[in-house]
């Protein structure tokens, strides 16, 4: 059976422990305290009297802090303990955890309470088989603090646990005998610090001008003014505003503060992806514009920062591509990983001219279009300089690093992911369908930005003639007569990959499908093949790869089916949307608290409960940020000049909706919808 | 190419660089250390235009290392950013001028452009 973890989390911090609060090495899974893809601590674990402890309960209070009640031993003399332990833990830039011992007799009690602590300083890249590391701990009696620290040449980090009760400090922990009153209890408070060492021996962060302004900073009250910030929603159902909450929280709970000074960017998610990937980072950008719009500028202006500005195989960089991971780990900086700045992904530097555009539309942010004029000409020049990989004008991809790059530089970015319907491999460079529609939504974008902002009328024109015969090319190459859908992708001498996929929806949400095509993609989207009543397949069953617990050849994404439901929309084809759209809310309404990134693809019909597959991450900012994209989709909200445009088609069920107080150019305004049903309830009321 | 940070500091031309973002503006000043005694460059960057003067003033970011670091840096032996994760070198102020940076530097010699690697039919990777 698997063990269930318990996580607090912050930023790209992380602690993750089982249901006792205690944690310990499973190559599995990352456990442990993390920070800046480093693990500080790998053994935390209490005993009293030499005894494991038991749970009773927990209250997880945030996101950033739990409490355990405990008591020792075995379960079953539970019923008449004498004595109980309560573990409060909370993360911020530290980590914090007060041990109480409660006393319940009526005679004093004495006990050997004893925190086992270890930290094996790897690296999130190696949780499998983590690799002896030749560590020093250094028990100091002085300060009553132990440190733990690991050192390779110039590469430093640091454990520093200090207690504030008096106890024994060994180099594997911290021994207490103590002595309670009847009725009395004991604490301590164990603070634990995390530390990147730099110059002169000063943590890294503090030496940037950027960092330290979170520290002390009250993050109850930063939850609380982030979801102040958001609108408010008021459902009939009253599960949606659950649902809406959680995400928010997901989202507030997912942003990390970078070197540089931008503000939070959202990281990809627990546990596998706490750092920055800017595919998962501009997507959530994009979910959420109407929601948490402050995500948007600090993510722009950190990948602008970040910009590719070199050739560089080995991280398959080139000059305007925008980042695809940035990890800060030991093997990063060693060359082991090419994720100091790793370019893999040919999506994001078109998406980041999508957003760039998306964001002023709704905000009016002229400045920050004008600001970012260079990287945004830069990106939409390496889609035709470095992305048009054969010279037949569609972007690709091919890995320059064969050692450890990635194979597949979409979202579908499993090796298995893009796949002929029997099953056989095809050859790169890989021109997948949704590429092709980003570009073409990036050339549209651009030209509009090159036009109202940039004064370039003369690019703009070039662009918009690039984009039509793009969406020309396009429709006449992947577009597949007899199937009625578009190819999952092209061979490099233009053989259509034939494979039926949700990459379809993707290019409705793009724009590069002419009208008259639509209905035929909408069919397949909400065909028994690919949608499976819970949201749409990845990959349609019935193809030879299909399979329903595979990531991108069969599971379901909430993130890949926010973006299909508002390109339905973006074509008329309500009904299908809010199908969608009420599929993935009842997933996350049936599962509670975070919606995972991905569940399996078996019918609805079959299983009536959403199956979650153990490797998903949850939570996930695309996933979170899914939610709240389809609420946008069924309340239609579209930015319109000045205004806020409001189409509802609200899925059946939901009853009536109401956003209030959407920020945007327009100050803050309100929306409402309502199903069906809630229509002609209201009808006849008035007709009476 | 360059084989020192010297060298190459030396050897940039004050030309415009459009690679440079025209917002971007600030001072950068490397601290070379090497064999006891502290070299210092001090580079203006403005105007998509790169100024290379020897000061030890202030400036908006500092750079600190020893000379063979820069040197890696210099001659895209090393990735900037590892440099900066192995603590080789490292810094004080506004990170994002080295970002900015890193593009007047050479990237790793053997690099390739996309178009060559997959002209070279190399369709199984």
């Amino acid at each position: 059976m698997r063990q269930e973890r318990v996580h607090v989390f912050a930023g790209n911090a992380f602690a993750a422990s089982n249901a006792q609060g205690d944690m310990e090495v499973d190559p599995r899974a990352p456990v442990g305290l993390w920070s800046f893809d480093t693990r500080f601590l790998s053994r935390w674990v209490l005993t009293v009297d030499g005894e494991r402890l038991n749970v009773l309960s927990r209250d997880d209070i945030s996101y950033f802090e739990t409490r355990f009640f405990l008591v020792p031993g075995a379960a079953s003399h539970y019923v008449d303990a004498d004595v109980s332990v309560i573990r409060h833990r909370s993360l911020d830039d530290s980590f914090n955890e007060r041990i109480t011992i409660l006393n319940h007799a009526a005679e004093p009690a004495e006990f050997v309470v004893r925190m086992d602590i270890d930290a094996d300083f790897a690296d999130t890249s190696e949780i499998r088989s983590p690799r002896p590391r030749r560590t020093t701990a250094n028990a100091s009696f002085a300060d009553g603090a132990l440190r733990l620290r690991y050192e390779r040449e110039r590469f430093s980090r640091e454990t520093v646990i200090c207690t504030t009760a008096p106890g024994h400090i060994d180099e594997g922990g911290i021994t207490y005998r103590i002595s309670i009153p009847p009725h009395g209890q004991w604490v301590t408070d164990l603070h634990v610090d995390m530390r990147i060492r730099g110059e002169g021996g000063a943590d890294v962060r503090t030496s940037l001008k950027s960092h330290g302004q979170r520290v002390g900073h009250d993050m109850r009250q930063d939850l609380r003014e982030w979801l102040d910030r958001a609108p408010r929603l008021v459902a009939e159902r009253d599960t949606l505003a659950d649902v809406y909450e959680d995400a928010l929280t997901d989202l507030a709970a997912l942003r990390y503060v970078p070197l540089s000074d931008v503000g939070r960017v959202p990281v990809g998610g627990l546990p596998w992806a706490m750092a920055l990937y800017g595919r998962d980072a501009i997507v959530t950008c994009l979910q959420t514009l109407p929601f948490t719009p402050e995500l948007a500028p600090a993510t722009l202006r950190l990948l602008a920062i970040a910009q590719g500005g070199q050739l560089d195989d080995y991280h398959d960089e080139e000059p305007g591509k925008i980042l695809g991971e940035l990890r800060y780990g030991e093997s990063a900086g060693f060359g082991e990983e090419p994720t100091a700045l790793y370019y893999g992904a040919a999506d994001t530097t078109p998406l980041f001219v999508v957003l760039l555009d998306e964001y002023e539309r709704w905000s009016g942010d002229v400045a920050l279009v004008r600001e970012l004029r260079h990287p945004a000409r830069m990106a939409l020049d390496w889609i035709d300089e470095y992305g048009d990989l054969t010279g037949d004008g569609y972007l690709r991809y091919q890995r320059r690093n064969p050692r450890n790059g990635l194979v597949n530089q979409t979202w579908r970015n499993s090796p298995d992911a893009i796949v002929h319907r029997d099953g056989r491999m095809p050859g790169f460079p890989r021109s997948t369908c949704e590429l092709q529609g980003y570009a073409y939504d990036a050339k549209v974008r651009g030209a509009r930005l090159a036009r109202e902002f940039w004064g370039d009328p003369e690019y703009a024109d070039r662009l918009e003639r690039e984009a039509a015969a793009l969406k020309e090319r396009f429709n006449r190459d992947f577009w597949l007569p007899q199937r009625g859908h578009y190819a999952l992708a092209l061979e490099p001498d233009g053989t259509p990959v034939e494979t039926l996929t949700s990459g379809i929806g993707h290019l409705l949400w793009s724009g590069i499908v002419p009208e008259e095509r639509s209905a035929q993609v909408a069919a397949h989207l909400l065909s028994p093949e690919l949608f499976t009543g819970w949201g749409v397949r990845t990959l349609a069953e019935g193809q030879l790869p299909y399979n329903p617990v595979g990531a991108h050849v069969g599971a379901v994404w909430p993130s890949d089916n926010s973006l299909i439901a508002a390109g339905l929309r973006r074509y008329d084809h309500d009904d299908e949307a809010a199908r969608i759209a009420a599929g993935v809310f009842e997933v996350a309404e049936m599962l509670t608290g975070s919606v995972p990134e991905v569940i399996a693809g078996y019918p609805r019909g079959v299983t009536s409960y959403p199956v979650q597959l153990p490797m998903a991450g949850r939570p996930q900012s695309w996933a979170a940020g899914a939610l709240l994209m389809l609420l946008g989709t069924v309340l239609g909200l579209r930015p319109c000049g000045d205004n806020l445009l409001v189409s509802p088609a609200v899925p059946e069920g939901f009853g009536r909706l109401e956003l209030l107080d959407i920020p945007g150019r327009w100050g803050h305004t309100d929306a409402n919808g309502r199903d069906h049903s809630a229509r002609s309830r209201e009808r006849h009321s008035r007709e009476r | 190419m360059a084989t020192s940070v010297a060298e190459f500091l030396q050897g940039l031309s004050p030309r415009r660089r459009p690679e440079l973002p025209e917002t971007s503006a600030g001072t950068v000043r490397f601290d070379v250390r090497d064999e006891g005694h502290t070299e210092h460059w001090y580079l203006t960057l403005r105007d998509q235009r790169l100024d290379v003067t020897r000061s030890s003033a202030d400036a908006d970011l500092v750079i600190r290392g020893d000379r063979e670091a820069f040197d890696r840096l210099a001659n895209g032996r090393t990735h900037t950013f590892a440099l900066l994760i192995r603590n080789d070198l490292t810094l004080r102020g506004d990170v994002r001028l080295l970002m900015t940076l890193r593009r007047v530097f050479p990237g790793p010699a053997e690099a390739r452009h996309p178009r060559e690697v997959a002209r070279r039919g190399d369709g199984r990777r």
